[in-house]
């Protein structure tokens, strides 16, 4: 049975059909592999987050399809999606609750659901935290630890619920590129313990290469999948793959792609999404 | 206007203004559809309970809107009407626009100073608890006219929340601009030109607009409490506080529900007129 | 001698590291055996104190003179050259998590003297310290941030080992703040400001004689009248009536203020929730809620029979008004995320009502019950001049008609008092159930 295997056909999503009728995202076709980390790239108010909100079910789209192993997700027929503990976002600013330790944050998917008692939630949630290098916070509030130890954070609570697929909004961008790169390294040490499909939305081309195994560089508004890249460099990866020859062939391959894409979001004036 | 109509939003709203309406004309008639037999031992259920026995409680005794409509429109003749229309928006401006002369340095020079924010703010903090009407005996004592000691209570109230909202607004003012300033060669007195002043406007903007909502609660009640100022009979002088007091003197219980409105439309525009003036102070808030 | 150069020279040592950031306000006991492990150390201009990747053994102080310090570009500061006078702090680098070897280069610029600490020995004294250890090293590390501009992953300073730090109750923590607080220029120059101020009155009204003034009552009238147990006017804190004046005022406060936080707050969630109700309900709520509510004062004596109720009638209608609004208010703010995340999470309509709006209104909540009650005695007061008896407002005004012109400020002074005691009862209750607030807004204090 495959897990989180994504289907995106023909997707469109018109904003404000009666009246500016701002089309954001143009027959967009995409499909993503179970247990793949598959990474979109495009400029800032490309319409690739209203990808990500489709699929989580935030916002309704206009046409098309999406589909997760097999279940539909939303279609012409049924706009919205229902968001659930299948496919979690990890979001661009963070959504910890601030009122609740990183502890209870973590537990409150499989508390809520009624999956796990609250004690078997506990011991589960400081086992996760443990295995992620988060020993010795529990009982901080997320306010009290720093933004790169609370989307860590984040990502055990989204996996705690054993999701499908992760969605990750643009999760480090506003981290310093010393905690990001400490951060892909950390994400993929995750991943390559639960091989969870993550659909991962980025400006970084770099980050891109560095995590992905695919790379879609999407079209300025209305964004659609402009170029495909299958990044040949093999699992598990390092810091050092940074360097390597291919990394920097694969760069200069799409370099060029992504240049001319926000080229034009630049000239069009494009507000932060 | 078209689009207002069409807008389910607006109907929502005018819908429940409308049963409101309806409401408060059928609770203040209760004593006549109350009358007949029918409703002999509800009547005796409210007796019991302490209340009037002849109209619905609390809102039995409010005139109801259509007799408040009459009132209003035969008032809307009377210059006197207009005059206390007049007194209580130079009363409120006067005061509003003392409390923000010397409210907005007086914040700034705290936010600034830390000496000056050490010895006053301490005093600042233990008047303020103090409500503004409670210094109106003090006011009267010592003021030589009415009308300044009016004035005097209003600024009070408005300055209270100018003074923290400046100093709210300088301590939130992003440290970077500072740095920023300090590196590209500014000397003091220019940063304080070019980043507190404009740092803090916004703040100030908000805290009039809360201080406007207080300084007509604080006109109202002191021209209520002090008479009003001039004793012309009637309608005439005294302000729209010393109107509805009056009103209520005089027996008029539909003209109390006219000033009360009267007021509540004056407040809007005073605070419009602000907000206005806000916009042109502060034009690159619009792009938020 | 020697005793006495050194005791010369930890004085020395004292005043330089008052002058720091982490050690600015530590007690003079801490900073005596701060001083004792410090050792003193010269350097000629142009001196490399240190370079980046040595072992990071000892913090240095600046006593005097200049150096320059420098990161090494992997750390990725946001300012690299950094210059430090007296009061300057570096070397720090093995206060860090993971952290072993410099960070930076540093030379002096200048001759320059500093004090030594080996940062074992200086951890080890803290951990010894249970209030005031962890209070430094939180110091340290808002030190590292701001003015290092360190990225916050690296400037992640070691947690002390030993009992309380994770557990340092608010009361211990207030109880500590109150003791820095009496050691810093601020209470001096709060009696300053008062002294200012009741000297001005007394000297206005009973020395002076200026024109206005000398009608008002005095300073020592006040006093005089407020503390004597046999008072002119009758009220003094001697006297019973005094306290029932309090007492009624109070009471028709909290009756108000209650009223208004059982109905306001559910009023407001519900506006701030469901975009149907406000759209049904907000239009009628802002129409009535610009009218002052002292130009109800008439229409609630004929509503309500007897004055009582309609006094604590104005007093709630303010209170609710301020109330619902500010909770309504806290419902919209809530960042949109965190309700997506705990529909994501799984969470139902009801629980993301119970474990995120609530909890997310919460400070929005508390500040509109700070305002409700300050608005809440503000009508209060206005009603019972109007139209009370007993109660603060009424002794105010019944004094001025009496011509007791003392007892007008010992009522003035008596509710300033008292408003401000329940204002901060509120805001103490909400500081209780907020502590993750408290907290955030401690480590991010200026």
């Amino acid at each position: 049975m495959s897990r989180g295997h994504i289907v995106m056909q023909d997707v469109v999503k018109v904003y404000d059909p009666q009246g500016a009728a701002v089309m954001a995202v143009d027959h967009c076709s995409l499909e993503i592999e179970p247990g793949e980390i598959c990474m979109i790239v495009g400029p800032s108010g490309c319409g690739k987050t209203t990808l990500l909100n489709a699929i989580a079910g935030f916002h309704e789209i206009t046409s098309g399809r999406i589909v997760m192993d097999g279940e539909l997700l939303c279609s012409t027929e049924k706009p919205k999606s229902v968001p659930g503990p299948d496919r979690i976002v990890v979001f661009q600013n963070g959504a910890l609750f601030p009122w609740k330790t990183n502890l209870d944050n973590v537990i409150f998917g499989p508390v809520m659901q009624g999956k796990l008692s609250r004690r078997e939630a506990l011991d589960k949630g400081r086992a996760m935290m443990a295995d992620a290098g988060l020993a010795g916070v529990e009982h901080n509030y997320p306010g009290e630890v720093s933004s790169g130890m609370r989307r860590r954070v984040e990502i055990v609570r989204a996996l705690m619920n054993d999701p499908r697929a992760l969605l990750l909004d643009e999760p480090y961008r506003a981290l310093d590129s010393l905690t990001k790169s400490v951060m892909h390294e950390a994400l993929l040490e995750i991943y390559y313990k639960n091989k969870v499909t993550i659909f991962f939305i980025t400006h970084d081309l770099e980050e891109a290469i560095f995590l992905g195994h695919r790379v879609a560089i999407m079209t300025t508004r209305p964004c659609k999948p402009k170029k495909i890249l299958n990044v040949d460099i093999a699992h598990p990866r390092d810091y050092s793959v940074l360097t390597s020859k291919r990394f920097r062939e694969l760069i200069e391959e799409t370099n060029e792609a992504v240049h001319e894409e926000a080229l034009k979001a630049f000239q069009a004036g494009e507000k932060e999404g | 206007m078209k689009k207002m109509l069409s807008n389910p939003v607006f109907w929502r709203g005018a819908v429940s203004i409308v049963v409101f309406l309806v409401l408060w004309e059928l609770g203040a008639r209760s004593k006549q559809w109350m009358a007949p037999e029918f409703f002999a031992p509800f009547k005796e259920l409210l007796g019991a309970m302490g209340f009037k026995k002849d109209y619905l409680p609390w809102i039995g005794a409010v005139p109801a809107p259509s007799a408040v409509l009459q009132s209003w429109i035969g008032v809307l003749g009377d210059a006197g009407y207009w005059h206390s229309w007049y007194m209580s928006f130079f009363r409120v401006m006067g005061g509003f626009l003392a409390a923000m002369i010397i409210g907005i340095p007086f914040g700034l020079a705290l936010a600034v100073s830390r000496v000056a924010h050490g010895v006053a703010f301490p005093v600042f903090e233990v008047l303020r608890p103090i409500p503004p009407l409670a210094w109106v005996p003090a006011s009267i004592i010592f003021w030589p006219t009415q009308e300044s000691a009016i004035i005097f209570i209003t600024f009070l109230g408005a300055f209270y929340t100018i003074v923290i909202n400046v100093l709210g607004g300088a301590r939130s003012i992003d440290v970077r601009y500072f740095q920023a300033a300090q590196s590209m060669g500014s000397s003091n007195l220019d940063m304080f030109r070019r980043i507190v002043l404009p740092g803090t406007l916004p703040s100030i903007m908000v805290g009039s607009a809360v201080g406007m909502g207080i300084t007509w609660e604080v006109v109202v009640a002191a021209e209520m409490i002090s008479g009003g100022g001039s004793q012309i009979g009637g309608t005439s002088g005294g302000g729209l506080g010393f109107f509805i007091w009056n009103s209520y003197i005089g027996g008029s219980y539909e003209q109390i529900v006219v000033g009360m409105i009267s007021i509540g439309i004056a407040g809007y525009l005073s605070s419009e007129l602000l907000r206005w003036g806000g916009r042109y102070a502060t034009p690159w808030m619009k792009a938020r | 001698m020697e005793a006495a150069l050194r005791v010369g020279a930890a004085d020395g040592a004292i005043a330089a590291l008052r002058e720091t950031t982490p050690f600015g306000d530590a007690s003079e006991a801490l900073l005596q055996r701060i001083a004792a492990i410090a050792r003193p150390a010269r350097f000629s201009a142009g001196t490399r104190i240190y370079s980046a990747n040595d072992t990071a053994d000892d913090i240095f102080v600046v006593v005097s003179g200049r150096i320059e310090h420098v990161f090494k570009p992997e750390v990725g500061a946001r300012e690299a050259h950094k210059r430090m006078t007296r009061g300057g702090v570096f070397g720090w680098a093995g206060l860090l998590l993971g952290q072993t070897q410099r960070l930076a280069s540093v030379n002096a610029t200048e001759p320059t003297e500093a004090l030594r600490l080996d940062t074992e020995e200086l951890v080890k004294l803290l951990e010894s310290e249970p209030l005031e250890g962890p209070l430094i090293m939180e110091r340290f590390a808002t030190m590292i941030q701001r003015e290092f501009t360190l990225p916050a992953l690296l400037a992640q300073v070691r947690r002390l080992s030993g009992p309380l730090t994770e557990e340092m109750s608010s009361l211990r923590l207030t109880m500590y703040r109150l003791s820095l607080w009496l050691k810093s220029p601020r209470p001096y120059l709060m009696l300053i400001g008062f002294a200012l101020f009741l000297g001005f009155w007394y000297m206005a009204v009973e020395v002076w004689k200026l024109p206005r003034f000398r009608e008002m009552p005095g300073v020592t009238g006040v006093v005089k009248e407020w503390f004597s147990p046999e008072p002119t006017y009758g009220l003094s804190i001697y006297t019973a009536e005094y306290y029932q004046h309090i007492w009624m005022s109070v009471w028709r406060v909290a009756q108000a203020f209650f009223l208004a936080t059982l109905l306001g707050v559910p009023f407001g969630l519900l506006l701030g929730w469901s975009r149907k109700f406000k759209e049904y309900v907000f239009p009628v709520f802002e129409t009535l809620r610009p009218i002052p509510i002292l130009a109800w004062v008439p229409l609630a004596i004929v509503m309500f029979i007897a004055t009582e109720s309609a006094v604590v009638y104005l007093a709630f209608l303010a209170s609710f008004f301020a109330t619902a609004l500010n909770t309504m208010l806290g419902v919209e703010s809530i960042d949109e995320s965190y309700v997506r995340a705990a529909n994501c999470l799984g969470a139902n309509q009801w629980q993301v009502f119970r474990h995120v709006i609530i909890p997310g209104a919460l400070p929005f909540i508390f500040t509109g019950l700070q305002i409700s009650i300050g608005v809440s005695w503000f009508s209060l007061v206005a009603a019972e001049m109007v139209s009370g008896q007993y109660g603060l407002g009424y002794v105010i005004n019944t004094s001025y008609m009496m011509v007791r012109y003392p007892t007008i400020i010992i009522g003035m002074v008596t509710l300033g008092i008292v408003g401000y005691t329940t204002s901060a009862l509120v805001r103490i209750a909400g500081d209780y159930l907020m502590e993750w607030r408290v907290r955030e807004l401690a480590l991010a204090e200026r």
